[in-house]
């Protein structure tokens, strides 16, 4: 999917809040049934648009997953051969691997990088809107063109990198970017964080700037360093925008196709292989219909119980 | 009051609007697909040249209105050549396909196996009764069941292309033999500017192509004439293998790069002065054409080298296919058999700068391919030449090893994570085996 | 204290350098592309390729204009991404009002629910919805590609929309409705005008979406007409050569509007986010 990583991400941890409502004093049903009625009226389109755009698709993928189904021909129900061959397979294991790898590397890094990045902007020095808004740059371009672009760069006769590193005698052999299974993975995670930072830093500098500056004062006058200021001030108040930002960030980059298509198909030897790809190449290039959706649908479940720990445990964390 | 009989009816009725609301996608979608506005719908897959795509509109709107078809009722998209996959198969499973598009070798029988195509037998059989009629060697794609689903459109033959100039600098010749090549190549290579050899090695499909070429000279093959028995694992394939693997890791005349790189990596490499022979369609030749004439001038074209089985080239076919899911059968029909008229098609095959070669054998003697030596060795290739899937055609079966990069895997196997190559060859096999059972089975 | 102050110092000229570190980072990739599209063929490939272009050319962007369809796309696109955002805003503040201050059965899963819609990965509804676009004869219209963009826009909007809305203090709209609004107008009265930094934020997220999507663009349209510009960049990949110059020219003007926009709302976003952050 085109989209680019973490633009789409935002976060808030409403949902998981109870809600406030209008007023305690007691209501009649009838009353109650207006605001019902008004409620379904005004969700309406939103439930439109999931129950056509999203639950029909999904729910039609997942009975596609219990079917031998070829494109073009009509599918054969199989019940759970799909997934017991997929689990058999020897490919499975290493895409697994692959994918919580690469999705637990690439969001780690791009935490680390985007809190620096949050309290570099965070200080105060000349021209820091400029600074930040040339650091926030790559949030806004496509995916698709990301993908191209590094891929130019990466490129072992023609790339930037290669050529930067011969021209300046930094080294005399072709650095195959792409193609040493030692440095694949680690190219494509550094794409993944090079366009998926600047959300990450902004969602953290909204956070910091938000926290009053008496704490820090109060903070100071009892003595506590920096880092005390930075364990016992600032992280506490980031919690919530840590929580929220990682679960999303964790959904996009784990779902996302275009980054690994477009860089390595998969390769060096299947050493980039993750689920998003290897569903597209299944059902598209073999043109397996039931076995594609069945790849896809083996790694919701686990993003799924990832969220929710993630989420229980880092809210739970909060309260105490 | 009203409020005490929320009872069971209204419950009933609840549970009706719910399940109404949660099953209507399905049965809208299920329901009969809306009418069709046009009359024509044409998907364009880019040509080399800019000139050759226009042409191709042209001759479609010429023959709609010949046929008195308004040009507001012909739909003609262009489908860039990466993209026809996704769509294609999206477009199939909706039951709205375009009438008319040019298939890839194996897309032709998987979705004639289908039930997708029309039959075009009469048109083929036309074009074979023109004077000197077809290169036959284009047929065992189209043909599904003994009838002709598609319309051949060029064969391309897959020719070393070769730097004349490195050749002439080290006094030599293009080499015969794999050996030579060997050879040849440490002696006009300088890595990392210059690698001899761009073999494409990546997860493409160029990859599959250029090692079954070079499995070939030494005797191997995918599978079976009978389309059957897979022999991935026999010796002339292990030998083919440890070929390939010497070049890259012991002559190291393989830019270690190509691992990467997709079908654009070993044009690229040309192109770009860093390799010195590549196998590939001459679309290399038609860019330098229309981009590098000074690259041109000292390109060759030439066979592949023998192995200790001789030579074999490959050929790849392009070929129009319409589909059945079309409520005006006649027109698409009548508008192949317009593109394949022999003044309209040479018109459009010329504009390619070499890019196809035509189907029509006649046309194979206009100064256009005589005039020029690097065509020279074109039409022995194109008659003689052979699809990837060789010995068997190219079957459904076959476009899923293509497709999902089955041999490139192998290959990758040996090359980067260092299997023993008959290792390697059997996990392949066994992998193809599976492919071409579950195919059969359907 | 004074080891604070020195410590401060200090990270502030630590900051300073990994400042220009992260800006070199940031900033090499994008020189990358603009250089690129200013090169002629012979300065792109091989390693004459020259990493400060030595005869800049417009030549790439000439035939960007001159030979492709470059500027309908940009119109498509523009047309696509502004009618998916306004779309958005509306269903997305209509659907959060209800969850964040309506009574009804189902709230919490609905709530809870919007959230999982995000984990459904694209590259596998495209099929089915394919059905669903062509039963509603919306394949290759411009319709068609912003109902399909609404699917993952709208979820998001109303899910980002319902924690800002509960931030908004039940006071002014208590007294709003007791002044005799209606439950609609103390939405377009009261709260939204408290939400506009929210608000930018969706909009400037359903903008990129949309703007930069590619698959259901790529599978979903066909004609001149309706493409987007992510799908127009394909056109320079023909059969197996890339034309990295036009290429590259394409991906720098496409990636500006989503700039422009982004350097327009930069403020509210930031805004947005924090107040956000802090109230909910």
């Amino acid at each position: 999917m085109g989209l680019p990583a973490e633009s789409t991400e935002a976060y808030h941890h409403g949902v998981l809040v109870r809600a406030p409502t209008l007023s305690r004093r007691p209501r009649g049903s009838l009353r109650l049934r207006r605001e019902a009625r008004l409620a379904y009226a005004l969700l309406t389109p939103t439930l439109l648009v999931v129950l056509f755009l999203v639950a029909y698709p999904f729910f039609s993928a997942m009975y596609l997953s219990l079917q031998n189904k070829m494109v073009g021909s009509p599918g054969r129900f199989v019940g759970l051969e799909n997934y017991v061959e997929l689990l058999r397979d020897e490919v499975f294991l290493r895409t697994a691997w692959n994918s919580v790898v690469y999705t637990l590397v690439a969001v780690a890094i791009k935490f680390v990088l985007g809190l620096t990045m949050a309290l570099i902007l965070d200080q105060s020095r000349r021209f820091n809107n400029l600074f930040r808004t040339l650091l926030f740059l790559p949030w806004a371009v496509p995916v698709v063109i990301v993908s191209l672009n590094w891929r130019w760069i990466f490129d072992d006769l023609s790339g930037f990198l290669n050529n930067f590193l011969i021209t300046f005698h930094l080294t005399h052999d072709i650095i195959s970017w792409l193609s040493d299974p030692r440095l694949a993975m680690g190219c494509v995670i550094a794409v993944v964080v090079w366009a998926g930072t600047p959300f990450y830093a902004m969602t953290f500098l909204a956070g910091l700037q938000a926290i009053p500056k008496e704490l820090y004062e109060a903070a100071e006058i009892d003595g506590a360093s920096i880092v005390q200021q930075f364990v016992f001030v600032t992280a506490p108040r980031l919690r919530t925008i840590f929580v929220t930002t990682v679960m999303l960030s964790t959904i996009w980059t784990a779902t996302n196709l275009q980054f690994v298509l477009i860089l390595t198909r998969g390769g060096p030897a299947s050493r980039t292989q993750i689920f998003p790809h290897l569903a597209y190449e299944i059902a598209l290039g073999a043109r397996r219909l039931g076995m594609g959706a069945a790849v896809s649908l083996v790694f919701f479940p686990l993003l799924v119980v990832l969220i929710i720990l993630l989420t229980r445990r880092m809210l739970r964390e909060r309260e105490d | 009051m009203a409020e005490r009989r929320v009872t069971r009816r209204q419950i009933l009725k609840a549970t009706g609007a719910a399940g109404v609301a949660a099953t209507a996608p399905w049965w809208l979608v299920k329901t009969s697909h809306a009418q069709r506005a046009k009359k024509i719908v044409f998907w364009h897959v880019p040509n080399f040249t800019p000139l050759a795509d226009e042409l191709q509109k042209q001759q479609v709107y010429e023959f709609a209105k010949q046929a008195g078809v308004k040009e507001s009722e012909v739909e003609y998209a262009t489908v860039a050549n990466e993209q026809v996959q996704p769509k294609l198969a999206a477009a199939i499973e909706a039951g709205n396909p375009p009438d008319v598009m040019r298939l890839y070798e194996s897309n032709v029988q998987f979705y004639a196996a289908g039930g997708h195509l029309l039959d075009v037998h009469d048109i083929v059989e036309k074009m074979r009764r023109e004077p000197k009629g077809i290169f036959e060697s284009a047929m065992a794609s189209v043909v599904y069941k003994g009838r002709a689903m598609g319309v051949p459109l060029a064969v391309n033959p897959w020719p070393v292309h070769a730097r004349l100039d490195l050749l002439e600098q080290a006094r030599l010749e293009y080499p015969k033999t794999w050996d030579e090549f060997i050879e040849t190549s440490k002696k006009i290579q300088s890595p990392p500017r210059l690698y001899a050899f761009g073999m494409s090695l990546g997860l493409a499909e160029d990859t599959t192509d250029n090692v079954m070429n070079l499995l070939w000279c030494y005797g191997g093959k995918m599978v079976e004439a009978d389309d059957k028995t897979v022999v991935m694992n026999s010796p002339g394939n292990l030998a083919g293998v440890k070929v390939i693997e010497a070049m890259f890791k012991t002559h190291k005349i393989i830019p270690p790069g190509s691992i990467s790189w997709d079908n654009s990596g070993n044009n690229k490499a040309y192109q770009s002065r860093q390799a010195a022979f590549v196998m590939n369609p001459s679309s290399i030749y038609a860019y330098l054409n229309g981009n590098d004439q000074d690259l041109q001038k000292v390109t060759g074209l030439f066979p592949v080298p023998a192995g200790p089985k001789g030579t074999v080239n490959q050929i790849d076919t392009w070929a129009y296919g319409a589909f059945k899911k079309n409520p005006y059968p006649e027109l698409a029909r009548g508008l192949l058999d317009y593109f394949m008229q022999p003044a309209n098609y040479d018109r459009i095959i010329q504009s390619t700068g070499g890019r196809w070669v035509p189907v029509y054998k006649r046309l194979f003697e206009s100064p256009f391919w005589t005039s020029k030596p690097e065509f020279k060795h074109f039409i022995k290739m194109a008659e003689t030449g052979v699809p990837v899937s060789y010995a068997g055609s190219p079957t459904a079966a076959a476009g899923e090893v293509l497709n999902t990069h089955v041999i490139p895997k192998m290959i990758q196997r040996v090359l980067v994570e260092n299997w023993e190559a008959a290792r390697a060859l059997d996990e392949c096999h066994k992998k193809i085996v599976e492919i071409y059972t579950r195919t059969a089975k359907g | 204290m004074a080891s604070v102050v020195r410590t401060r110092r200090l990270l502030k000229w630590v900051g300073n350098g990994l400042l220009v570190v992260l800006l070199v980072w940031t900033l090499v990739p994008f020189y990358w592309m603009i250089a690129t599209s200013l090169k002629k063929d012979r300065e792109i490939y091989g390693f004459e390729a020259t990493l400060i272009p030595r005869h800049p050319s417009l030549d790439s962007y000439r035939r960007l204009f001159a030979t492709t369809p470059f500027v309908k796309y940009m119109r498509n696109s523009t047309i696509i991404a502004v009618s998916t955002t306004l779309a958005s805003l509306v269903f997305g503040s209509l659907g959060a009002y209800a969850l964040a201050r309506l009574r009804f059965p189902g709230r919490s899963v609905i709530a809870r629910g919007l959230i999982f819609t995000y984990l459904v990965p694209p590259s596998l509804l495209f099929i089915p919805l394919f059905a669903v676009m062509s039963v509603l004869s919306l394949i290759d219209t411009r319709e068609g590609l912003i109902l399909a963009y609404l699917g993952f826009t709208v979820p998001f909007c109303t899910w980002l929309l319902l924690g800002y809305f509960r931030s908004v203090p039940l006071e002014l709209e208590e007294a709003a409705l007791v002044d005799g609004c209606s439950r609609l107008s103390a939405l377009v009265r009261v709260i939204l005008p408290m939400s506009l930094p929210a608000l930018a934020v969706v909009a400037f997220f359903s903008f990129t979406q949309a703007w930069n999507e590619f698959l259901y663009a790529n599978v979903f349209t066909n004609s001149v007409e309706v493409r987007t510009i992510t799908t127009g960049l394909t056109l320079f990949i023909v059969e197996d050569v890339f034309f990295w110059g036009p290429m590259m020219g394409a991906a720098c003007l496409a990636s500006i509007p989503p700039l422009v926009v982004y350097l327009a709302f930069q403020r509210w976003v930031v805004k947005g986010l924090t107040l956000g952050a802090v109230k909910g």
